[in-house]
């Protein structure tokens, strides 16, 4: 036994330590389909909005949204799609929009409201935007909705 | 640069104390929770961060690059840091006085953390005794009104301090005749 | 009050007060800019000292300074300072002018000793501006004069035949100094702009780096926290006796004026935050619920504290 007996990290031995993929369940697909998914629903997605039918580009992107370690191009692929739609879309027509997706799609749409506030840099996000998306979607999911994002491990 | 109430960015004043109201009353469900790591302790989680497990998704919620709120939850505590729009030398400096003013006082203040969260100018530290002895929706209160009252002290001291220069500097002058 | 006062109220208070009624006394004091006094009675208590310890007394003593005193106070100016001190004047009071115009003359003078003193460079400044002005040439008369009054700072003063230059070197020690400081000098430069004060001398402000008048200077400090400020004297504001006499006066004092208007803004700055705090615990307070604040006693009748 060397000298450094007190630098190892015990921690990493012991059998009940909690590790962070033990709290939530992984995705079951792979890095690379996640990427071709995400990719697949950006042209989904433009299409639809050319059509202007938004609440299926919406339904699109926020269903199977990808999650968890690893697929970090797929999520910022995702996050762009999602930005896409939020800013073509008029500030009347939403709280229709919003009653019209279910419930789940709530939760993953506060998600990513979120994840858009707190990207630095202007660039694409407006702050107006997601603050007043942020604003009806809490009118039409509730407090709950909030609470789940805080508690959901599949972060976005 | 004076800042009038309303400014281009005002119409996100609202919808932002609004995100943030929101986002804070949902994290303020907090409960009695002894420390996992040592027995007999009991302390903010979000402060002590033991384990991964008690702590909840940090959020953030912002206006634009300067202006920002950062929400860290956890199972008994809460910790809400705020940037605070400084657009100029001169706001920096009166914001950065005004915060240091505060938090040298924080005993007093009971919620507000002694140093800001990387990063951000003020932190405060809500635990689960807080909510026990006050009310949440009056400590949700106190957080959104002292956004509002530090935008507007700031710049009322702004202006205060240049109509003082402006006065100062014509006494002096007109003395020379 | 907005405009600092050029003459010593002490000096002013006390010789009223002793050359009516004599009794010993030996008091110190002090003025701006580190400048010390001692009024006292060595030998009998009709004998009034006044001594005053100026630490730029060597370079106002080449700018003429002793002559100025000589002309202004007479056989009152001692020949020789007393140990430690600059200057000595001597006032006996069996000898000085009855109750009067002529006594409040005498002590407004003594409580202006002072900005006499400092007064020398600029009167040389002035007098050689004019004579370049009308054709003369007297010599060194477009010298750099350096007064360095207080511990880093420093006044400068320059003739032109159309002007007098006066450069402040002042020493900003704080960062919020130096932000409010530059708030106020911008003020100044910007203030002519207004029909009013388009006659008043120019100024200019810059922060670090000297102006070019005084490059030439030796022992400039580089640092962040040093700021220049220029002031460009008109001849119609030193062309008339009594006007030279005003502007002299009030130059003296710009850097002391400076400093305690910076120092008045803080503390106005400080007692609106201790309101808006005191208005933040109200509005906490407000939270507290009946639970917290009422008092728990045991039963012995002592109360519980809460923290």
């Amino acid at each position: 036994m060397s000298a450094n007996f007190r630098k190892i990290d015990i921690d990493q031995y012991d059998e009940d330590t909690l590790l962070e993929t033990e709290l939530y369940d992984l995705d079951p697909r792979d890095p690379a389909t996640v990427l071709a998914d995400s990719k697949q629903k950006q042209s989904a997605v433009r299409s639809a909005l050319a059509k202007g039918d938004i609440g299926s580009a919406l339904v699109t992107v926020l269903d199977g949204a990808p999650y968890g370690p690893n697929v970090e191009e797929a999520k910022a692929l995702t996050l762009q799609t999602l930005l896409l739609i939020l800013n073509s879309t008029k500030s009347t027509d939403v709280p229709a929009l919003l009653r019209a997706l279910p419930a789940e799609a709530h939760d993953t749409l506060m998600k990513y409201l979120y994840k858009g506030m707190a990207m630095p840099g202007t660039g694409e996000v407006s702050g107006s935007v997601l603050l007043s998306w942020h604003e009806k979607l809490t009118e039409v999911a509730g407090t709950g909705c909030i609470v789940r994002v805080m508690t959901d491990r599949r972060t976005v | 640069m004076v800042r009038p109430y309303l400014d281009c960015n005002s119409h996100a004043l609202r919808p932002y104390l609004a995100a943030v109201r929101s986002t804070l009353t949902a994290a303020l469900t907090l409960e009695n929770f002894a420390s996992q790591v040592v027995e007999r302790h009991n302390k903010p989680e979000v402060e002590a961060q033991s384990s991964r497990e008690v702590l909840l998704n940090p959020l953030v919620i912002s206006r634009n690059e300067n202006e920002r709120v950062l929400i860290e939850p956890s199972v008994n505590s809460v910790r809400l840091s705020i940037k605070i729009k400084q657009a100029d030398e001169i706001e920096r400096a009166l914001c950065a006085k005004f915060m240091r003013f505060m938090m040298v006082r924080a005993e007093n203040f009971i919620v507000l953390r002694r140093k800001p969260v990387p990063g951000y100018d003020i932190s405060f530290l809500i635990t689960n005794s807080h909510t026990e002895t006050m009310l949440k929706h009056k400590i949700v209160d106190f957080i959104i009104q002292f956004m509002e009252d530090v935008d507007r002290e700031i710049s009322e001291m702004k202006l205060s301090l240049n109509a003082r220069a402006r006065v100062v500097a014509e006494t002096y002058l007109t003395v020379f005749g | 009050m907005i405009l600092l006062e050029s003459h010593n109220t002490i000096i002013q208070t006390v010789l009223a007060e002793k050359f009516s009624k004599p009794s010993s006394l030996d008091e110190h004091f002090v003025d701006y800019d580190g400048v010390r006094f001692r009024l006292s009675t060595p030998e009998r208590k009709t004998l009034l000292r006044l001594s005053m310890n100026i630490r730029c007394w060597d370079q106002l003593a080449q700018y003429g300074a002793q002559q100025i005193l000589e002309r202004e106070y007479g056989t009152y100016l001692l020949p020789e300072a007393e140990p430690e001190y600059s200057v000595t004047l001597e006032f006996d009071t069996e000898k000085v002018p009855a109750e009067g115009a002529a006594r409040d003359a005498l002590i407004k003078s003594a409580a202006l000793l002072k900005r006499i003193a400092l007064g020398a460079p600029f009167e040389l400044a002035f007098k050689n501006a004019l004579a370049l002005e009308s054709g003369g040439s007297p010599p060194n008369a477009t010298e750099l004069m350096q007064i360095h009054y207080r511990d880093e700072e420093a006044i400068f003063v320059q003739a032109a035949s159309d002007r007098v230059t006066v450069v402040f070197s002042t020493v900003f020690r704080e960062e919020a100094d130096r932000i409010f400081g530059k708030v106020f000098l911008q003020e100044f430069v910007d203030a002519r702009r207004q029909p009013s004060i388009q006659t008043a001398p120019q100024v200019l402000f810059t922060a670090k780096e000297p102006p070019l008048e005084i490059r030439s200077a030796a022992g400039l400090k580089n640092s962040d926290d040093i700021g220049y400020v220029t002031f460009v004297i008109f001849p119609r504001h030193y062309n008339k006796p009594d006007v030279q006499n005003s502007t002299i006066s009030h130059i003296q004092l710009f850097r002391s004026y400076l400093h305690y208007h910076i120092k008045c803004s803080k503390a106005y700055m400080r007692s609106r935050m201790r309101h808006r705090v005191a208005e933040f615990q109200k509005v906490l307070n407000r939270a507290k619920t009946e639970v917290a604040t009422t008092e728990r006693k045991t039963a012995s009748g002592r109360t519980l504290v809460t923290r």
